[in-house]
């Protein structure tokens, strides 16, 4: 029986298990990556956590491709940290510039941007500077007031970061459990194997032994 | 003030006097305004072919009927809150950058002059500029774009925990 998972992912149920982990995959953890993102670095995250699965099974795929995806968010959310600082920092610049160009948020905000990563062409970079002495500020000062401003956000991000840590701590207890469980499962399996031949020995001993 | 300013402005002034959809499309329309994200309406799982995969494949791994069928329904749960998690980073709320830099006290004369052929008083034009600057202050609490997709996620964190308290509870009991 062929089932479709998810825009053409068919899975058979007579397939291998690992195939049948692979063909889940596009489904539970379709990359939705944001357009400067890489697709290639999200799957070999992937693959290297799912290379240390002692046993993949579907559900374990499952449970890994969501933990990746949870170190993926805590990556975006650390980003975002940084990117609420500079907001931060380019409002409290429009608002001490007494230029006109100062006013306009956005581009004050693109000019920071560039500045702080020393994208900044030399115009620009006297533009921050000449703002920046205008509002009696340095750099770091600025940084300051900034995460002052924007605490509240910041706080909202950790909270954010700190949730994904929790998620990965459940899910890698769920992983344990399904390793453990298929590990008691095996053990299980070999007892009753055991058992059984035990059993078969006994009765054949007690066939032979039987008078004819 | 630029006519293009002009204008937007005086469209807004007239947007307050509207009292909302009369067609019964409209209604419709409307009624769907504050939904956010969905995740509070119950999902219908069980019908879906990506259910009966799951439960299949996790059955073969030794979970009990009644397991299979919790895990399959939190995994895709959790997928449906995740999704809905990375719409909501992906489109906050547009920064209405005609409202936020808008300068209220330059304004004051339009007000007059679009409030006055109805006979206005004095006093609307100052609730006018009122509340004009009260949605400014609103505005600007809510910050650029980045505070403000932090701020929409996080609105989403209880969705997250609980669905994945759901996935890690079926796993261990099953």
């Amino acid at each position: 029986m062929v089932y479709n998972i998810h825009f053409g992912i068919y899975v058979d149920v007579d397939m291998p298990v690992e195939d049948k982990s692979k063909s889940l995959l596009p489904f539970l953890s379709s990359p939705k990556l944001l357009p400067d993102e890489s697709e290639t670095e999200f799957q070999s995250g992937l693959q290297s956590l799912l290379s240390e699965l002692d046993n993949p099974s579907p559900l374990a795929v499952a449970l890994v491709s969501q933990l990746n995806e949870t170190l993926w968010w805590i990556k975006r959310h650390t980003v975002d940290k940084e990117l609420l600082l500079h907001e931060a920092m380019a409002r409290l610049l429009s608002k001490a510039g007494t230029h006109w160009d100062t006013h306009d948020n956005r581009k004050v905000s693109e000019a920071l941007e560039r500045y702080l990563d020393g994208r900044a062409d030399k115009g620009e970079a006297e533009w921050i500077d000449e703002v920046l002495a205008e509002s009696k500020l340095t750099l770091s000062d600025l940084r300051v007031r900034a995460f002052k401003d924007a605490a509240r956000h910041i706080k909202m991000v950790d909270d954010l970061i700190h949730r994904q840590h929790q998620t990965m701590r459940h899910l890698q207890r769920s992983i344990d459990s399904i390793d453990y469980k298929s590990r008691l499962l095996k053990r299980m399996d070999l007892e009753l194997a055991a058992l059984e031949s035990k059993q078969s020995v006994k009765e054949a001993l007690i066939l032979d032994a039987k008078p004819s | 003030m630029t006519p293009n300013r002009r204008r937007s402005l005086a469209n807004r002034c007239n947007a307050l006097k509207s009292t909302g959809p009369r067609s019964a499309s409209g209604k419709r329309a409307s009624s769907q305004n504050s939904r956010k994200h969905g995740l509070n309406s119950a999902p219908d799982f069980e019908s879906s072919f990506e259910y009966k995969a799951l439960v299949d494949l996790i059955a073969e791994e030794g979970f009990s009927a009644f397991a299979c069928a919790d895990i399959a329904a939190g995994l895709l749960n959790y997928r449906r809150v995740m999704d809905a998690y990375y719409d909501t980073y992906t489109s906050p709320e547009p920064v209405n950058e005609f409202m936020r830099d808008m300068n209220i006290k330059a304004s004051t004369p339009i007000f007059r002059e679009l409030l006055s052929p109805s006979g206005s008083e004095p006093q609307d034009v100052r609730e006018m500029a009122a509340f004009f600057a009260s949605m400014q202050r609103q505005e600007r609490r809510k910050g650029g774009p980045v505070s403000r997709r932090s701020a929409d996620t996080h609105k989403l964190i209880r969705y997250q925990r609980n669905g994945i308290a759901r996935i890690s509870r079926a796993v261990r009991q099953g």
